[in-house]
């Protein structure tokens, strides 16, 4: 579905992204996990053709990511990024006008939800606010792929709860979720696989119920073999 | 195309607002100077209007550049980059918009212009007295302008060539600055030195242009070579965008 083949990216002397591998398929929910500044939002929007790869490529049903991708590809950037001049109903307008896959109807039930009004301008909206704004127009798409990076950031627990949810609600056989957190407990509960990012490589992917079985471990204790002392030994994954 | 259009025509619409506003000022003091005898009021009238007009109609082409450079180096560039909508077409809606708007501005103004002309007449009492006053109160020149309708498409197309190239060289400058800077701060200023490079090195090709033996042909030459090169800034913009250019 969404697969990317040894894909790298450099910023000056620094190598954000180096040679990952791996592949995203439909029916299931991915957590994409790696503490601050190991490649998760390159890798992200690299998938959508924010970020241009210098090696490799990021491949969608086996073409490379392009504008035709999008249609089928909602990414939701952990920055704020609507047009200073934009209400929240402005929001909705330009995704309907954009993306024949948004759902008016669904946008506004989202923002009921998220507690957020049509009235109310971006400029003005606290970081919270503005994360519920950016799920509710991401998640108000019926796309196929729903790349989510950081979506619970400087969210409250209850507004937490409506997120998830909604995320949840979107997870259908011919869709896949991508979700990148710091928040590895809440993750752990609803992901089918999770994708460990260690500076700049790919560290592993485990099916969580498998790490389970097989090695007795739950996410965060593998998230805390990786990333804690004695994790050096996860600095490259094979190609996955 | 056309929604990218609607969105474009929005981010200019608080400029062209405020020019409407002093544009609405100076015509009020214009009639008021002509209903009222107003010899103070016609004169910064008039002159306000011509600034608007100028002044305008020059902001107009260049804040097209201007909000490239923000769509480039700001996040909200995201708004652009993630709509299933190619570089081609995007940058492509910006030139259109960007001409629409200042011929939209020029007929506005010109409209203007005629209308005010025939009011003064109507209340002044004749085109003659009316010329009069205003060259009474402004001290203004004397023009004498004789053209055909070849100098006429001459001058359009040298002007419509020279401004594309000029939007183009301005895009590939933003566009050149913003794919090795990646957003920092001096990023505007490249821009800007790019911009001078590039536009020395548009003059110096078309410097090398042999002369054809006539007015028309080497005017003809030197459109014909603006156009060339606005396709050449328009897709190395383009392909860079498409292949080089991380937001």
């Amino acid at each position: 579905m969404l697969e990317c083949k040894k894909i790298t990216k450099r910023y000056g002397r620094k190598t954000a992204v180096d040679q990952v591998s791996f592949a995203i398929e439909p029916g299931r929910i991915y957590a994409m996990l790696g503490p601050n500044g190991s490649g998760k939002t390159t890798l992200m929007k690299m998938a959508v053709g924010l970020v241009k790869p210098d090696a490799g490529n990021f491949f969608y049903n086996g073409s490379p990511v392009d504008k035709n991708s999008r249609r089928e590809v909602a990414y939701m950037s952990t920055e704020p990024y609507f047009y200073s001049w934009m209400t929240v109903k402005d929001v909705g307008r330009y995704y309907a006008d954009f993306f024949e896959d948004f759902s008016e109807k669904r946008y506004q039930e989202l923002l009921e939800r998220m507690e957020l009004t049509s009235d109310m301008r971006t400029k003005t909206l606290s970081s919270g606010m503005m994360a519920k704004l950016k799920i509710a127009v991401t998640m108000a798409r019926s796309a196929k792929v729903y790349l989510l990076d950081e979506p619970l950031n400087g969210i409250d627990l209850l507004a937490r709860d409506e997120i998830i949810a909604s995320m949840m609600e979107a997870a259908a056989p011919d869709v896949a979720l991508v979700i990148s957190s710091h928040l590895v407990d809440e993750l752990e509960k609803i992901v089918d696989t999770a994708i460990f990012i260690k500076q700049s490589h790919l560290a592993g992917v485990w099916e969580v119920k498998e790490l389970q079985e097989t090695q007795g471990k739950s996410v965060t204790d593998k998230y805390r073999e990786i990333y804690g002392h004695g994790g050096e030994g996860y600095e490259k994954a094979d190609e996955i | 195309m056309r929604k990218l259009m609607k969105y474009e025509l929005r981010k200019t619409l608080f400029s062209k607002l405020i020019l409407l506003a002093v544009t609405a000022v100076a015509e009020a003091a214009f009639l008021a100077g002509v209903f009222l005898k107003w010899d103070n009021g016609l004169g910064a009238g008039i002159s306000v209007l011509m600034l608007c007009a100028m002044i305008g109609i020059f902001y107009i082409g260049i804040e097209s550049l201007l909000v490239f450079h923000r769509d480039l180096n700001t996040k909200q560039s995201y708004m652009l980059f993630l709509t299933p909508k190619s570089s081609w077409q995007i940058l492509g809606t910006k030139v259109l918009e960007n001409g629409i708007s200042i011929f939209i501005t020029g007929l506005f103004f010109a409209a203007l212009a005629a209308i005010d002309v025939s009011v003064a007449v109507l209340y002044i009492g004749g085109l003659q007295e009316f010329l009069d006053t205003v060259r009474r109160v402004t001290s203004m020149f004397r023009f004498e302008i004789s053209v055909s309708s070849g100098d006429i498409l001459i001058v359009f197309f040298s002007i419509l060539s020279s401004w594309l190239m000029t939007i183009t060289t301005g895009y590939l400058a933003i566009v050149l600055a913003a794919t090795v800077l990646a957003g920092k701060r001096f990023s505007g200023l490249a821009s800007f030195g790019l911009y001078l490079l590039i536009t020395f090195g548009e003059s110096e090709l078309i410097g090398y242009l042999p002369d054809l033996g006539s007015l028309l042909a080497n005017s003809g030459a030197v459109i014909a070579a603006g156009f060339a090169l606005t396709g050449l800034m328009y897709g190395l913009s383009c392909w860079i965008m498409e292949r080089k250019l991380s937001v």
